[in-house]
């Protein structure tokens, strides 16, 4: 049984990404940089 | 029903990386696009016909279009790589529907969520191993799936394998397992809400408690209604938010017998296997509470985050091969049904109890 200090570096994960473009949209609609969303 | 084989496609740089996954979103796109159509379409028609005619939302025929593409025609090569990206479009759906929440509303539903989560949990998961020694189950399967059906679905099997050194056989019986129960959850859970009346709540809040994956859960609320659909989201990110004590717990019982690596750094540990747009939710949920959005602003978000959803309802149903469910065993879906049964029903008493009690 060997004991592991630290998880590996890893690459950047997805939720990671997903949280940046959501705010990223967030700020943009803040900014009136994008046209309102209509559903 | 379990998750389409995907053959991986390893183009050489970023760029043909990114451009390979716009063939694949733009089917998402068409096909959610296809089930609003739908919807649209019958209710002008059953509009000017006077016809009495039960609204069926969107997300149903979203997935039942991507069901019928994914199972007779199948998802060629091109597209695989992109129909993956639900997931992320499910994730930023999340983080923008913050909007819709007041932070006191997080505090107070995310709070009765999260005590109703620890009894769900800790029940479900003594039931889980009790039934996966009954039925004479690998206990390293059991685990898999106890946290697959007491948290978050695949995303929890997938953290906890490599925590407890499971095989990569034991994971894909699991994650079958779980997703072929999260696609009949998907159908049955609207129909019992509503011969039982429940309110849009309370039905929130028993499929965020009840239905394993996030997009499943997401897509069983928004089936029974839209103030259904922001509860249920809510309720399982609370849930999702405990999957790294959860996995923590069993990495350091696993390998205190010595079937697994010891853990290092707990914190760390917790850190990497934390949902990082639980913490997206909150923060676009606080900027919301504190007038960062004037009101206009704040629909556009909420439309951009159903938006998001409608990507991934249609990833759901195009995901999802009913052929591959004869391939797997017969006792780890048994395990999983039960199990699964045993967990809508203890969730739905708890419900029923927080809304008596806890006035949801």
């Amino acid at each position: 049984m060997s004991n592991i200090p630290d998880p590996p570096r890893r690459a950047i994960s997805l939720d990671t990404f997903a949280v940046a473009l959501a705010l990223v949209l967030a700020l943009l609609v803040r900014l009136n940089l994008l046209p309102p969303i209509k559903w | 029903m379990t998750s389409i084989a995907i053959t991986p496609v390893r183009p050489v740089t970023l760029v043909s990386r990114i451009a390979a996954l716009f063939p694949g979103i733009l089917l998402l796109a068409v096909v959610g696009y296809a089930g609003k159509f739908i919807e649209q379409s019958i209710n002008a028609y059953t509009k000017a016909h006077h016809t009495p005619f039960p609204n069926i939302e969107f997300v149903l025929w979203a997935i039942v279009i991507g069901l019928l593409i994914a199972n007779i025609v199948g998802i060629p090569r091109i597209f695989q790589p992109g129909v993956a990206t639900y997931d992320f479009w499910l994730k930023a759906g999340i983080v923008l529907l913050g909007s819709r929440f007041l932070l006191g509303d997080v505090l107070h539903l995310g709070g009765i969520s999260l005590f109703l989560v620890a009894i769900a949990i800790t029940l479900s998961l003594t039931f889980m191993h009790l039934l996966g020694r009954a039925f004479k189950l690998k206990p390293k399967l059991t685990s898999l799936l106890a946290v697959g059906s007491s948290i978050c679905g695949v995303s929890a099997i997938i953290a906890a394998k490599p925590a407890i050194e499971a095989d990569d056989e034991d994971a894909s019986y699991a994650i079958a397992a779980i997703l072929a129960l999260g696609a009949i959850s998907l159908f049955t859970f609207p129909l019992i809400g509503h011969s039982l009346h429940l309110s849009d709540k309370a039905y929130g809040l028993w499929a965020g408690l009840a239905v394993d994956n996030t997009a499943e859960a997401t897509a069983a609320g928004a089936l029974y209604s839209d103030a259904a659909g922001k509860v249920a989201v809510l309720a399982k990110t609370t849930r999702n938010a405990l999957i790294g004590f959860i996995v923590l717990g069993y990495a350091l019982y696993w390998s205190s017998r010595g079937e697994a690596k010891a853990v290092g750094n707990k914190v760390s540990f917790l850190w990497s296997k934390f949902p990082k747009f639980v913490l997206g939710f909150l923060l676009i949920s606080l900027l919301a509470t504190l007038g960062f959005f004037a009101k206009p602003q704040l629909a556009s978000l909420a439309n951009l985050s159903r938006w998001a959803f409608l990507l991934t309802f249609a990833g759901v149903g195009l995901r999802t091969s009913l052929r591959e469910l004869g391939k797997q065993g017969w006792r780890p879906f048994a395990v999983g049904a039960i199990g699964e049964v045993f967990i809508a029903l203890l969730t739905l008493g708890l419900v029923y109890g927080a809304d008596h009690y806890l006035h949801l």
